[in-house]
């Protein structure tokens, strides 16, 4: 299954440092984010994408090896928490 | 004597709010005099015991401006400014902002508000609404004694503030009332009893988020009000300030250092 933003998130996203703060213009709430979770939206802002294929861009783009196996489990679990958020959903195509 | 520095407006000229206070038409009056806060021929709260006719228009006005200057991201915070550059001070209330603030324009700071930090949608300056400085409780005697030059207004008991007391504005921040200025810190007051005066750096994302949660009309704005909030933040250093003496924290404002562009 794969992920994508929701449908008309204009995705306001400010860096500072190493976090994030994104607006979500579909609820009107602000969030502050760490790197991992800004990163999954940029890329979810470019195409929809499923949590293995995230997982290893994360893994480059973080530095991690991919094959720490617990950041699989942790990229579902922050994709549950951007859904929560209703910045991202679910989409089957 | 609080508003004698202030120009007056023209007769029959443009005026933003229109405001009155007066005794609500009831039968108390004859016993227990009140005072009601019209706004535009309406009154928004309940009235008060006469006596508190004053602080009722300080906090009526600043009603106005909160709740209607929606041109302005407006955010709760005393702003003041040296050498060009505005320090913004946000803050819930029992942080020391009032006296801190007032402290502040006796030593050479110009006021631009010690309650609402007006920020400029188009271009992200700082917009002064100098007046009287809200000081309450302890903070009365501590800004006497600070400045026994300071023009305080009469002193009010049991407001639903305490005891209140209005400080003068400085006439030259008031003259000054239509220089814009721009942003240089967000520094987060907090008064700590016996405290030494310290200055903490904070993560502008972090000093975001607190912002947005002192700000009256950020939800409002929405994408514009996160823009101009951005904005702010990038172009301003932000601390956490922890003091408990007045001097030590004028000499820690002293030292701050603008950014770099």
């Amino acid at each position: 299954m794969k992920w994508r933003l929701m449908s008309d998130q204009a995705l306001r996203l400010r860096s500072w440092d190493d976090e994030f703060v994104v607006y979500n213009n579909l609820s009107g709430d602000t969030h502050l984010l760490g790197s991992a979770a800004a990163q999954v939206l940029l890329k979810l802002q470019q195409a929809p994408s499923d949590a293995i294929t995230l997982a290893e861009s994360l893994a480059s783009l973080l530095r991690v090896e991919m094959m720490d196996e617990s950041l699989a489990p942790q990229i579902e679990n922050l994709l549950a928490d951007l859904n929560a958020l209703a910045l991202i959903e679910q989409t089957r195509f | 004597m609080l508003y004698a520095d202030y120009p007056l407006a023209e007769q029959d000229g443009f005026a933003d709010f229109h405001v009155s206070l007066a005794p609500p038409r009831d039968l108390r009056r004859w016993f227990r005099p009140q005072v009601q806060f019209r706004f535009d021929g309406y009154s928004p709260f309940k009235p008060l015991p006469l006596d508190q006719a004053f602080p009722m228009f300080e906090w009526g006005l600043n009603w106005c401006v909160s709740n209607h200057a929606n041109r302005y991201l407006i955010i709760h915070a005393a702003v003041v400014e040296k050498g060009g550059y505005a320090a913004i001070l946000p803050a819930p209330p029992g942080s020391g902002k009032s006296t801190l603030c007032a402290a502040l324009v006796n030593r050479g700071w110009r006021l631009l508000s010690d309650e609402l930090a007006l920020i400029r949608i188009s271009d992200g300056k700082l917009v002064p609404i100098p007046r009287p400085v809200s000081l309450k409780n302890a903070s009365i005697d501590i800004i006497r004694n600070y400045e026994p030059s300071a023009v305080l207004g009469r002193m009010v008991a049991d407001t639903m503030k305490g005891t209140v007391a209005h400080m003068k504005a400085p006439a030259n921040s008031v003259a000054r009332a239509s220089e814009a200025v721009r942003a240089a810190w967000v520094i987060f007051p907090k008064y700590k009893a016996n405290a030494a005066a310290c200055l903490e750096a904070l993560p502008q994302s972090r000093a975001f988020m607190r912002v947005a949660e002192n700000a009256f009309n950020y939800s409002l704005l929405g994408v514009k009000g996160f823009e101009a909030l951005a904005g702010l933040i990038d172009v301003s250093l932000c601390y956490d300030f922890t003091y408990s003496k007045l001097d030590e924290a004028i000499e820690t404002f002293a030292a701050l250092k603008p950014p770099t562009p």
